[in-house]
């Protein structure tokens, strides 16, 4: 049982990461690693909904009726992204933050990620394995995402979290890096390494 | 438990979407007050950071109470007026434009179908004479507003701020976090004479100084073209609502061209009407 | 807006996946062979061809500020009631496709439920709330449009994939990496449309 767990957690991060095998997140993954700080959010934020939306999820799953399971997964994932968005709108003092995350919730919500955990694991499983499972799937995209994150701003801005790395060497920041085209182009590099690592994921 | 009868299956989507939406009316409308008080201070401190009274960093940091309080020490009037230049109404000094009511002026401006009456947009007057004038249009991804603040003599742009709800963070959200590209705006002398009031062009605005050249162009942000074009057809937009009221406003013809340019030669008149 | 050229420029120049890098997930997954691809494209135009009249009727009528009660807010419910109809569009086409290919269907395998979060069917709603649209035959032909341009990228994806399969790619390269560098490059080409006005 403990070594099923240890396998839900660990598997996400490497063998199984939802960007890199599961092909799951991409539209997100391009937006926001312009920079690392944009990164960063974007993967807690993901880290936090898939965890708490598979765990939720997961409780429902003997009483969701199978023809409509699409409608109640989305408004049960929408609903609480909202509801977070609406209570860290009204204090003085989370104002500031949420204003940096409204940028997020429609990509959050429309991650496949969130969904994709859903359907393929949440939904037959028990509600804690789920929620390890999701926080484990948020945990790999994160990932993933900071390592693109890095290498756009740094060669793109020539800085790291805002902060002067190359520039101050006289590099002229790369203009291609910062277009979405680019983050592609560093996706597949990544599948590129990670598969000559694990050979049992090449394709034929 | 068969889960997949009809009556069931209605009875759960219904219960969901009923609880669902009841459960976020209730939240919106609970928290409606205190959402709007922080976006009023946002608001304000935006403004007062077009008018240079100091940086957003700075003005989050003081807190809402701080900031309403500056705002009403400094704001001297404010009014609205109609695209022909003429004054509409008196506004109250606490009052300010939330992004969706600049929404709704946007249509009028624009006009046609979401078109609702004719346009009243706001101009605030501070008193250490400087005006500020908001602006609003759609960027990538989601709406981009802000405020730009122009010297007494009603040509020169004093500063701006820009604000946006989603555009990419890094690129076209550099429109609200990059202070250098505020910064460009300042000293640039809008043409209320012509439809392209103002103009963010792709490389080329030779005004990496930010003084070396007074004219009404400025460089657009790398890799974000969509949202340069997108503030820039929502300067045009609004400034050219204003334009009758900024050539009409303007102080004195006899100090015209040449020594306008050269920056503050002239008398600072009054600026009201 | 003339519609001839929003509907060109929903295409080309506005394309959901090369200029908005929507629906990415099911565009890289399911692009091995053109015939899956048209499927998938198919299934998009047609729930985006629903969903965003639909949305766009619901946004002026029920959800803008004083549309339906005088004073009254619901734009806070747009999320929500947005995704909620694309959801169960989805799921009407889910059952129908099972129903009458279910060829189709084992093919499509998660990426069919998948289209409710497909970026590209929620974009478009929400650009649409952005457009400010001046009515519904707006709507239309800019959703037929998008459907179009989503259709015509995955269905030239597959073609290059399939093309791919004789040539020499590095092992670990083959397949998704191979196809991540090609979606790029593609994406710069599709750039040039930005500088076309219309």
């Amino acid at each position: 049982m403990n070594a099923k767990l240890k396998e839900t957690i660990l598997n996400p991060i490497f063998k199984g990461n939802p960007i890199t095998v599961l092909v799951l997140g991409i539209c997100s993954s391009l937006a926001v690693t312009v920079t690392l700080k944009g990164a960063l959010v974007m993967a807690l934020s993901v880290i936090v909904v898939t965890g708490i939306s598979s765990l939720i999820l997961s409780l429902l799953r003997n009483t969701i009726p199978g023809r409509v399971r699409i409608i109640v997964q989305l408004v049960v994932v929408a609903m609480m992204v909202i509801l977070v968005d609406q209570i860290l709108k009204s204090f003085e003092a989370t104002y500031a933050i949420d204003k940096q995350l409204s940028v997020y919730i429609g990509l959050i919500i429309t991650n496949c990620i969130v969904m994709g955990r859903i359907e393929a694991f949440a939904l037959g499983n028990k509600p804690w394995p789920s929620f390890l499972d999701g926080v484990a799937n948020g945990a790999g995209y994160g990932m993933i995402l900071l390592i693109v994150a890095f290498f756009r701003e740094l060669l793109g801005s020539g800085t790291l979290f805002g902060i002067d790395i190359l520039n101050r060497f006289g590099y002229v920041p790369n203009n291609l890096v910062i277009l979405p085209p680019f983050a592609l182009i560093l996706l597949g590099c990544i599948v590129w390494v990670q598969r000559s690592i694990q050979k049992d994921l090449q394709e034929k | 438990m068969n889960t997949n009868n009809n009556v069931y299956t209605v009875i759960y989507t219904t219960l969901i979407v009923v609880v669902v939406a009841a459960l976020l009316a209730f939240v919106s409308q609970s928290l409606k007050g205190k959402q709007d008080a922080n976006e009023k201070a946002d608001t304000i401190s935006q403004m007062l950071t077009a008018a240079q009274f100091g940086t957003k960093a700075e003005f989050q940091k003081i807190g809402n109470a701080a900031v309403l309080a500056k705002y009403a020490e400094e704001i001297g009037e404010a009014f609205t007026v109609d695209v022909n230049g003429n004054k509409v109404a008196d506004l109250p000094l606490d009052k300010v434009f939330s992004p969706k009511e600049l929404k709704r002026q946007n249509y009028n401006i624009k006009g046609g179908a979401n078109k609702t009456g004719e346009p009243e947009i706001p101009v605030f007057v501070f008193k250490n004479g400087k005006t500020v004038v908001p602006i609003y249009g759609a960027g990538l991804w989601g709406p981009v507003w802000g405020y730009i603040a122009f010297e007494n003599d009603l040509k020169t742009i004093a500063g701006a701020y820009f604000d946006h709800e989603s555009e990419t963070a890094g690129l076209g959200a550099k429109i609200k976090d990059d202070p250098a590209f505020q910064a460009e705006f300042i000293g640039e002398q809008p043409d209320f004479s012509q439809a392209n009031v103002f103009e963010i062009v792709k490389g080329g605005a030779p005004a990496a100084d930010g003084k070396s050249l007074v004219d009404n162009k400025i460089d657009a942000i790398t890799g974000a073209t969509m949202t340069s074009q997108g503030l820039d057809a929502a300067i045009d937009t609004w400034l050219g609502a204003y334009a009758k009221y900024f050539q009409t406003a303007a102080p004195a013809k006899e100090c015209d061209m040449p020594c306008c340019q050269d920056g503050g030669e002239c008398e600072n008149k009054e600026v009201e009407e | 807006m003339e519609y001839l050229s929003l509907f060109v420029k929903s295409i080309f120049v506005d394309n959901m996946i090369f200029a908005y890098f929507l629906g990415m997930c099911s565009f890289l997954a399911v692009s091995k062979n053109v015939k899956t691809a048209a499927g998938l494209g198919l299934a998009v135009i047609f729930v985006l061809l629903v969903t965003l009249p639909i949305n766009y009727l619901l946004n002026t009528y029920v959800l803008a500020p004083d549309a339906l009660i005088e004073g009254v807010d619901l734009s806070f419910l747009s999320f929500i009631v947005f995704i909620a109809v694309i959801a169960a569009i989805v799921q009407v086409v889910e059952m129908v496709v099972e129903k009458f290919s279910p060829e189709l269907y084992s093919s499509l395998g998660i990426f069919l439920p998948l289209i409710a979060v497909n970026c590209a069917i929620l974009g478009g709603s929400l650009f649409m709330q952005q457009k400010d649209f001046l009515n519904i035959g707006e709507a239309v032909v800019y959703s037929l449009g998008s459907g179009i341009g989503w259709f015509l990228a995955i269905v030239s994806l597959a073609a290059i994939r399939e093309k791919m399969a004789y040539s020499n790619v590095p092992a670990a390269l083959k397949g998704l990496g191979i196809t991540f560098i090609t979606v790029g490059l593609m994406g710069i080409a599709f750039m040039t449309f930005m500088g076309i006005s219309l």
